[in-house]
């Protein structure tokens, strides 16, 4: 069972209410996708600069691996506060710990409404439902 | 279908751009070439890190990942669909050898052999270079112990663009590679292109029109095509 402190997109991204703010990060399902399994197979991420105003639903950053480059989705609207740069050049981080160590970007959200995400027995089920 | 021979550089990555935001539309399968030839590089690629990049008068960079492809002496192809359709719908490794093994029965009809690379490495592999046919992973489609086909693939809201090229025969930016020119010396790409469609369609499933770019992928395109030539864009790394 993935953690239910927070809630989930369709499109693997997490998000987790922390104080005034929200983390955004990818889920071990979207790592394993893109990695399978490998570390070395991811090659590159690239996050957005801090001040930078998202929308949900859009992209707040790309991330490649020797297969395919993929957008990251916002979960929700918001000015980025806070990149963890480390992870742009320690992508292992992903694959050990996505939960945690692996946070994306922080953001001051416009609404700490998560209306329409999936809470984690929903997002099990969307795992479930991909044939892969 | 689209089929759009000898084409600008920057036209044939944004109608590739545009044909991957086309949502909902059916699979879309594109042949193309490329006037004048022209150098790729891959979309997070340093310009630093691919020598060949300054013995190329032409540069663009793709919205694909991968490594840099000198576009001569090749038939490119893009093919566009959702993420959900039976044809995405699986692990993004098995996309990749669903379309392989596709391939290999189209080259097969041309004298080649082609099959998945596995876990050894190739003799056309390469440090240094920076281009894709001297890099090699277990889910590229060889011969004679060389990468023959070059793939890449990006991902964007939903939907799935997996880029090929297909060596007629070899650059001198790309020595040392599997190609047809062995088993099928003078083949040109609008010999060979019907020939893959004919297999995507029988292994993949799959039926493909000639058509051409509706008239929202079409403004799309011209939108986007400066970006690709755009020194801020194709050096931006």
């Amino acid at each position: 069972m993935r953690p239910d402190d927070r809630k989930y997109t369709q499109t693997h991204e997490w998000v987790k209410a922390d104080g005034d703010t929200m983390l955004f990060g990818i889920t071990d399902f979207a790592v394993k996708e893109l990695s399978n399994g490998n570390d070395s197979d991811l090659v590159y991420c690239d996050l957005p600069e801090p001040g930078r105003a998202l929308v949900a639903g859009e992209t707040f950053g790309e991330i490649e691996s020797v297969k395919a480059v993929s957008d990251l989705n916002a979960p929700v609207s918001g000015e980025v506060l806070e990149v963890n740069t480390h992870i742009e050049e320690h992508l292992e981080v992903l694959s050990k710990d996505p939960w945690n160590a692996g946070w994306m970007v922080r953001v001051k959200p416009t609404t700490k409404s998560l209306e329409g995400l999936l809470d984690a027995a929903a997002y099990e089920k969307h795992v479930a439902s991909q044939k892969h | 279908m689209i089929t759009t021979w000898r084409a600008a550089p920057a036209f044939n990555m944004a109608l590739d751009q545009a044909l991957l935001e086309s949502v909902g539309a059916a699979p879309t399968l594109r042949f193309y070439t490329w006037k004048p030839e022209t150098l790729s590089l891959g979309y997070f690629q340093r310009v630093a890190e691919v020598p060949a990049a300054q013995k190329t008068r032409i540069v663009v960079r793709r919205i694909t990942g991968g490594g840099a492809i000198h576009h001569a002496n090749e038939l490119t192809f893009s093919l566009a669909a959702d993420q959900t359709h039976p044809l995405y719908d699986c692990a993004i490794g098995e996309s990749y050898a669903r379309i392989h093994r596709a391939l290999a029965v189209a080259l097969a009809e041309f004298g080649v052999t082609a099959e998945l690379r596995g876990e050894r490495p190739l003799a056309s592999d390469r440090d240094d270079t920076g281009m894709c046919f001297h890099a090699s992973t277990a889910l590229d489609l060889v011969w004679n112990e060389r990468k023959g086909v070059g793939s890449a693939q990006r991902r964007k809201h939903g939907r799935v663009l997996h880029h090929g090229s297909i060596k007629l025969d070899t650059t001198p930016l790309e020595g040392d590679i599997a190609t047809l020119a062995a088993t099928a010396p003078g083949l040109s790409a609008e010999t060979l292109a019907p020939r893959v469609r004919a297999a995507f369609e029988r292994e993949l499933g799959l039926a493909f029109e000639a058509s051409v770019p509706d008239f929202d992928e079409r403004q799309r395109t011209k939108e986007l095509a400066p970006h690709f030539v755009d020194p801020a864009f194709v050096k931006r790394r």
